[in-house]
Formats: C-alpha cells, sequence, structure tokens
C-alpha cells in the first residue's frame, strides 16, 4: 500500500514537470513564431490597414497585390522588376556552389580519412582554419583575385568564392563521416579490384545520405543567405536576392511599402524554408550521426 | 592453390619497426595460422601479404611468382576481415558478386557464381538481403561467401571469429576447418586466440615483438616450445612455469623446488643434456597441467616416466570434464589438471603423479629452452 501511495505521488510529480515543460516550449513556439505570423498577416493587408495600425490584427480587406508588386514590379534600385529576376540570380549562384562544395568536401573527406598521405593532419587543419576566418578578412585579396581571373562581378565569381569559403565546412563535415566508416571495408573493395573513384563512387557515396543532406542544407542556406560577397562582388546582371531585397527594402525614395517589404522578405526567405521543411529530419538525424560517431 | 614463402620481410612505420625479419613458409593448402598476443604484427603481415601495406624489404611469393609491387585485386588472393567489411549499401548477392563485377564478368556468369557460393555456404535465401538485415553469423558467412567466389589462390582471415559470440565462434571455427577440407586451399588466418590456432592450424606461427618465436605444428608448438613466451601463451590454462634449483645427486640430476608448506619437491630429470651445465643454477621448469594430476586421470602409457609426490591444495576449481587443482610451487601458482569426478576440497593435501616425459626446461635469464 505504502509502495502504491509513493508510486502514485511520482506519477503525479512527473506529470505535473511534463506540464510545465510543455507550457514553456508552448511560449517559446509563440515567441519565435510571432514574427513570421506578422510578416505573413501584413503581407496580405493595404497599405492604409498597416498605417491605420494594429500589427497583430487580420487584414480586414485580403489582398495579393504586395506579392505580385514584391515578385514582378516593385521598384529595386533603378529597375521596377520585382524581385523575380534576382531569384534567378541566386538559384543560378546556389545550385552550383553548393554541387560543387558539396562533391570536393566529399572528395577530401574521403582521401583525408582513406587515403592518408604524409601530412594530412595539417591540411585538415589548414582546412578547418578557413571555417574561423571572418569574411571581412578576405574581401580585399578576392577582390584581387577574381579581378586577375576575369570573373569579378560575374555569377561564375561568385561560385567561386562560395565554393572557397564553403569548402573548409564541407570537408570538416564529410571527413568525421568517413572517420566514422570502417577502414576495412575500403581495404575489402581494394582486393576485389575497385580503383580510388570507383570505390568512392560505389561503396561510400551510396553510404553518405545523411551527411550529404546536411550539407547541402549547411551550404545552401549560408550561400542563399550570404550579404557581404553579393554586396561586394555581384554586378547588376548577378545581383542576388539578399541584395536585391535590401535594395527594396532600403530605397530612399518615395512611400516605404511594408506590406511588399515583408512578402519580399518572405519571398526571400522561402526558398531556405522549403530545404529545411523537406529535408529536416534528415539534417536531424545526420547531425546525430556526426555527433555520435565523429 | 598455392604456396606462400615470405623471406626476410621487414616493414616499418616511420622509425618503429613492426616486422623483424619474418621467414616462413607455408605448402599448398596447408593452413598457417599466425598468433600472439595484440601489436605483436600479425595483422601487419597480413596485410603486407595481401598487399595492403607496402614491405620496407624482403620478398613474398605465392607459388613460384613474386607479389611485390602487385595490386591486391591481382595477387590471387582473398581476405576475410574481423568485422566483415561488407559493403552497407549492397544486397548480399551484390556483395558476393562485387569482385567478379569489377574484373568485367557478365551478368549471367556472375549470377551463376554467386548461386553456387551461396549454396555451399547456405545463405541462398538471404541473397537479397542488406547486409543490416543479418546476424553476426550470417555476414560472417557472407564474407566468406566474397571471398570464396574469387577462388583464390590463397585465403587469408584476419580474426574472423572475434566479433562473434562465444558458442557461434566454435560452430564457425568448425565451419572453416569443414571449409579448408572441402576446397583443399591454402590459408593464412590470424588470431590472437590459441584455442583457435590448436584445433584449424596445419602450421603455427608464434609471433611476438614483430619476430617469429616459434613456427611448427600445433604438436610441435605444445609439447615443445622453444620458449617461455610460447609455452606461457599457447594451451589454456597455460603451461605451468615454475622456479627452481638443478642439483647433482649421485650420479642423476634433479630438479628442486619449495612447496608452500616450505618443504623440497624434487624431480628427477634424466634426458635433458643441457642442464649439466646449470647445475647449483636457477632454471624455470615447464609442466603443462595435465602432466600433474590424479593416479585416475593419467594414461597408461608405459613409456611415460611418473613420479608422485603428496601436497597441499590451496583452491579447486571444478569445470566440469576437469577439475583445477591451484597449489604454490617454487613461489607461483601452479595448476594440476585432475579428474572431473575427483572430490578434493581446498587445504587437502593430495597425491600428484608428475609425467616427467613431459617438462621441458628454459633459462631463467633468456626465457630459451635447454635442451
Amino acid at each position: 500500500m505504502k509502495l502504491n501511495a509513493l508510486q502514485e505521488s511520482n506519477i503525479n510529480k512527473s506529470r505535473m514537470s511534463r506540464t510545465l515543460i510543455y507550457i514553456v516550449l508552448f511560449v517559446f513556439v509563440i515567441y519565435y513564431l510571432l514574427p513570421l505570423y506578422v510578416m505573413m498577416i501584413n503581407s496580405f493587408k493595404h497599405l492604409d490597414d498597416i498605417r491605420s495600425g494594429g500589427m497583430l490584427n487580420l487584414p480586414s480587406i485580403w489582398t495579393l497585390d504586395p506579392w505580385k508588386s514584391a515578385w514582378s514590379s516593385a521598384q529595386i534600385g533603378i529597375d521596377p522588376s520585382g524581385l523575380k529576376p534576382y531569384l534567378w540570380n541566386s538559384i543560378l549562384m546556389v545550385v552550383p556552389a553548393v554541387f560543387i562544395s558539396t562533391v570536393l568536401g566529399s572528395l577530401n573527406g574521403y582521401v583525408l580519412t582513406k587515403w592518408q598521405f604524409r601530412g594530412h593532419g595539417v591540411v585538415f587543419g589548414l582546412l578547418l582554419l578557413a571555417c574561423f576566418i571572418p569574411f571581412q578578412v578576405v574581401l580585399i585579396p578576392m577582390a584581387k583575385i577574381l579581378g586577375l581571373l576575369g570573373l569579378a562581378g560575374t555569377t561564375s565569381g561568385l561560385i567561386l568564392v562560395h565554393v572557397v569559403y564553403g569548402l573548409g565546412f564541407t570537408t570538416l563535415f564529410f571527413r568525421n563521416y568517413y572517420a566514422a566508416f570502417p577502414t576495412e571495408i575500403v581495404k575489402a573493395a581494394q582486393i576485389d579490384g575497385a580503383g580510388f573513384f570507383r570505390i568512392f563512387w560505389r561503396v561510400l557515396l551510396p553510404s553518405s545520405g545523411p551527411i550529404i543532406v546536411v550539407t547541402v542544407i549547411w551550404q545552401f542556406t549560408n550561400i542563399w543567405n550570404d550579404f557581404l560577397f553579393g554586396a561586394s562582388f555581384a554586378d547588376f546582371d548577378s545581383i542576388p536576392m539578399t541584395i536585391a531585397l535590401n535594395n527594396l527594402v532600403n530605397s530612399s525614395t518615395g512611400v516605404k511599402e511594408y506590406n511588399v517589404h515583408f512578402a519580399g522578405a518572405i519571398l526571400a526567405a522561402l526558398p531556405t524554408l522549403i530545404v529545411y521543411i523537406v529535408s529536416g529530419r534528415y539534417f536531424v538525424r545526420g547531425l546525430m550521426a556526426g555527433a555520435v560517431k565523429g | 592453390m598455392a604456396s606462400l614463402t615470405i623471406s626476410d620481410l621487414y616493414k616499418s612505420f616511420g622509425a618503429v619497426e613492426v616486422l623483424k625479419g619474418i621467414d616462413l613458409s607455408i605448402e599448398d593448402g596447408g593452413f598457417l595460422v599466425l598468433v600472439g598476443p595484440s601489436g605483436c604484427g600479425k595483422s601487419t603481415l597480413l596485410n603486407t601479404i595481401a598487399g595492403l601495406e607496402e614491405i620496407t624489404s624482403g620478398e613474398i611469393m605465392i607459388g613460384d611468382n613474386s607479389v611485390a609491387g602487385l595490386h591486391p585485386s591481382k595477387r590471387n588472393i582473398a581476405m576475410v576481415f574481423q568485422s566483415y567489411a561488407l559493403y552497407p549499401n549492397m544486397t548480399v548477392s551484390q556483395n558476393i558478386s562485387f569482385g567478379m563485377e569489377m574484373q568485367g564478368i557478365d551478368k549471367d556468369e556472375r549470377s551463376k557464381a554467386v548461386d553456387k557460393v551461396a549454396d555451399t555456404l547456405q545463405i541462398s535465401e538471404l541473397l537479397d538481403r542488406k547486409p543490416s538485415q543479418l546476424s553476426g553469423g550470417q555476414r560472417q558467412r557472407v564474407a566468406m561467401g566474397r571471398a570464396i567466389v574469387r577462388e583464390p589462390e590463397v585465403f587469408l582471415f584476419d580474426e574472423p571469429l572475434s566479433n562473434l559470440d562465444a558458442k557461434l565462434r566454435i560452430d564457425m571455427r568448425t565451419e572453416i576447418k569443414r571449409l579448408h577440407q572441402r576446397l583443399g586451399s591454402t590459408i593464412i588466418y590470424v588470431t590472437h586466440d590459441q584455442i583457435e590456432a590448436m584445433t584449424l592450424a596445419t602450421k603455427i606461427a608464434v609471433l611476438k615483438d614483430g619476430c617469429i618465436q616459434q613456427y611448427g605444428s600445433p604438436y610441435e608448438i605444445y609439447n615443445n616450445p622453444s620458449n617461455m613466451f610460447v609455452a606461457n601463451f599457447m594451451g589454456a590454462p597455460s603451461m605451468n612455469l615454475i622456479e627452481g634449483q638443478v642439483k647433482k645427486v649421485g650420479n642423476s640430476i634433479e630438479f628442486q623446488m619449495t612447496s608452500s608448506s616450505g618443504e623440497n619437491v624434487s624431480l628427477p630429470v634424466s634426458d635433458v643434456k643441457g642442464l649439466e651445465s646449470y647445475i647449483d643454477k636457477l632454471v624455470v621448469c615447464g609442466i603443462r597441467p595435465e602432466a600433474i594430476t590424479d593416479l585416475e586421470l593419467l594414461t597408461n602409457n608405459s613409456n611415460s616416466e611418473v613420479v608422485e609426490k603428496e601436497l597441499l591444495v590451496d583452491v579447486v576449481e571444478p569445470a566440469g570434464s576437469d577439475t583445477f587443482a591451484i597449489l604454490e610451487l617454487g613461489g607461483k601458482q601452479v595448476v594440476a589438471r585432475l579428474n572431473g569426478n575427483s572430490r578434493v576440497s581446498a587445504g587437502e593435501k593430495i597425491k600428484l603423479i608428475f609425467n616427467l616425459s613431459q617438462t621441458v626446461f628454459f633459462d631463467k635469464k633468456t626465457e630459451e629452452r635447454i635442451r
């Protein structure tokens, strides 16, 4: 009897603490979602509606005009083009940059763990260092090199910058992942007669799903959200989304169309959001794999 | 099928010398077991044979051909790894046929070979599974299948059973032996388990610190260890190594040790000529547990020379088929192997038979055998 009472009180206690945890979590969820809510709600309002105050109120008249304007007709810099062309610029830059940096990172990780050479530790250390160099430090040398290569102001130039800068991270991810991959399997493949690339392609890469997802998400978000490199190295025809958004929001002439700004900001954030929603669970899984085994 | 000859093999990693002049040869169809404690270089030796490690100097011949500089896949070997090393993303049949695929053998032939091997190893129903869906023993079989399908001249096994649980390990051990008998192939097998070594091998090489301590048949290694390391390493429970003095009594030589109660126990020594130069010096006497036994267990071997002594038993460890009595001699724990039905209890004095024809002597300093 006594034991039962004790058990009951324990159950009650755990129930209480559980409720408390959920309340705290709920408060945080609201706290984090509030900005998104404000952006969403206000992007569907007419400008007058916003001016009359009540940021958290639902629109009195729902409208898609701010979205249309942000997408195709808002004044960005000197062109009334909307964000549409810049989205394309961003995609042209992000997709190759993510692809190339991920491929190179996985090859680096493969060599640094399974085909170790004298001084591999130093090479890896230097690559790691690249993760810690602040963006601002490399701006001027990078500008010089882009100029020398004739890539200044081009999308290819931006891709190069992002690949170089991302290589440290992608290498780190893949190296740690492959370090946990049994070397005996690589040896077995060697005995089976597979060469360097064959082993990589047929044995290692098919087992790298989680870490590829992690790397792609990481690179995609970072490159998509980058502002500094875009602002420094892009020309009129290669300006990425983030810079265009800034140009939209920071225009000093005319009326501040907050509803259009909100819609534009959501448009700019949408691709990363989609990537997270689509592959988010793999992301967590991959991070865990790295954490436990790395 | 081919023989394997290794001569004067050296291997260093930077400044560290791992293999120091290995000379070995195993005949066609032989089963060579490399055994030794961890870090003795046995796996490195196997990797050099496979071509996964480059050698510093020396020569390795498979059949009549030197394999120097040959890629692992060109050496006509197959290897089974400790962790099985199955390709995690491929099915069992893809795992087995990957090597053939790399050689560009066409699909029909590949699947025929896979079926044949799967049949031999009784894994036909597993062919479409992924390695993660297999148990340890099944993975082991697949790993062996991947080796067999290559029809190599030499099989290399790198501690293939050490990841299995005790019962399965014994089953697989028998299976490997059966496989060897059926295929008649040359096998090089690395293990740190001396029982595996004894049961499987036709030849054993005991390694320590990159040197071969002794190379011979299991019988030779067990009964005629060439030094104290081999004597101690092989056999479970291991050989008793008792320190004592060589004395000349009249015309004969005796080996004297002190028992726990302080009295002298002496064993006559007849046919060890080398001992004459050790008179009044300390030597180490090696005697297997089964050579110290009670009357019932003594095999009626008319030519074995026996002495009977009465000694105090410290601890009794019944093990079913045998009972091990632990006593103290020459300041060391000594294990005697008694009949499993023995009713000895600790603290009792019992009569023990020493089988003198199974005793060996070692120099205390060099630890080498005195013959």
